[in-house]
């Protein structure tokens, strides 16, 4: 027994045609039912609010709307049809400092160009298999930013949240520090 | 002594925890996917693949057009973020693009050059040389149509470029320090 695609629906947002046209490829071979394309943000948030797709997979750097600014709006505007939709942002990006603003916006899965096959099935099976809880704050809506390495039975990052100090006191060195800990892969 | 770190500290941030249904997994149910359809689709993907060399154009122009919109504000050394971005974006795209278009050695001069971008604090004379440097092999590896990795003649393109790059940040390993700093804070 296999996964089985066909009746998922991917909402794919990428200003580059050949690029679309590659990945378009690899999902139709993986048997991907639907696979509806956008070339920036703006649209794909339009068609993402008609379409209601099960996955979306979009670049970074587009106009009007980038991809962070797209998914900044499914996670948070009330007209968003799901705002907990996986959301796959690829880029050709990788410092550090850019993928904790990608993840600040509430991106789902990191996935650095260029890529093959088997990373992107690599970032689809996380999301099948590995799906994370939801965060809602005053200023931040998406998946949980704490990420387990496999393996690990406990977070092992700086630690700053209410609910692991029960006494109610976070030690102020802790609360100091940025949270840092990512492994997108 | 009053404690000035606690009159500091960030407030507590109110979360709420969600546990958002799998729908994906409703939808593909269990068994990921075969080893021998992944190679399939690799093969496919690298069969699909269009030819870089147009794409590559209008990238290759833009990061021309903003070193050369740099080399005119040099006399201030230009420190905006923008500035940088017009140089550094059209090279992303070309790092992304290389390999997924049989051009390995695109992405890897790329991905050196967005690297080194990543880190100078400001456009000056020096920087801007390594970024015509760069510009100039990319283009001949792309005019010349050299796919992979360019063997041995790609190595040494790859190793001088690097090269200029280390003797750059050797001579200004002090501002490059402070850049660091304030990007941390």
């Amino acid at each position: 027994m296999s996964y089985n695609f066909q009746n998922v629906k991917v909402l794919l947002v990428e200003d580059n045609q050949p690029m679309a046209n590659l990945i378009t490829t690899v999902l139709r071979s993986f048997g991907v039912g639907e696979v509806i394309s956008c070339l920036d943000g703006q649209q794909g948030f339009r068609k993402f609010c008609h379409v209601n797709p099960d996955l979306v997979i979009t670049d970074w750097m587009m106009e009007p709307w980038d991809g962070i600014k797209m998914s900044k709006e499914i996670r948070n505007n009330p007209n968003s049809p799901n705002q907990f939709v996986p959301i796959i942002l690829m880029t050709g990006f990788s410092e550090k400092r850019r993928v904790i603003a990608a993840r600040d916006a509430g991106i789902t899965e990191f996935l650095v160009k260029p890529f093959n096959t088997r990373d992107l099935y690599r970032r689809l099976y996380q999301i099948i298999e590995r799906p994370r809880q939801f965060v809602k704050s005053d200023d931040y809506m998406g998946p949980d930013r704490r990420r387990m390495k496999l393996g690990q039975d406990e977070y092992t990052g700086v630690k700053k949240r209410t609910s692991d100090y029960p006494d109610g006191k976070i030690p102020i060195s802790e609360s100091d520090q940025l949270v840092v800990d990512i492994d997108f892969n | 002594m009053a404690d000035v770190k606690h009159y500091n500290q960030k407030p507590i941030r109110n979360a709420e925890f969600l546990t958002p249904p799998n729908l994906i997994k409703a939808k593909v149910g269990n068994g990921g996917l075969s080893n021998q359809l992944l190679m399939k689709t690799q093969k496919l993907l690298e069969e699909h693949a269009q030819d870089l060399t147009p794409l590559a154009k209008i990238y290759l122009d833009r990061m021309a057009e903003g070193i050369e919109q740099a080399k005119s504000n040099t006399e201030e050394f230009s420190e905006s973020e923008d500035q940088i971005s017009l140089i550094l974006f059209p090279c992303v795209q070309l790092k992304a693009n290389g390999t997924m278009f049989q051009y390995p050695l695109v992405t890897r001069l790329a991905d050196r050059f967005v690297q080194f971008m990543e880190v100078v604090e400001r456009l000056d004379k020096e920087t801007l040389e390594i970024a015509e440097a760069f510009y100039s092999t990319i283009k001949i590896v792309v005019s010349s149509q050299i796919k992979g990795t360019g063997g041995s003649q790609g190595e040494q393109l790859v190793e001088e470029l690097n090269a200029a790059c280390m003797r750059y940040f050797a001579k200004h390993k002090e501002r490059i320090e402070e850049k660091k700093k304030k990007q941390e804070i």
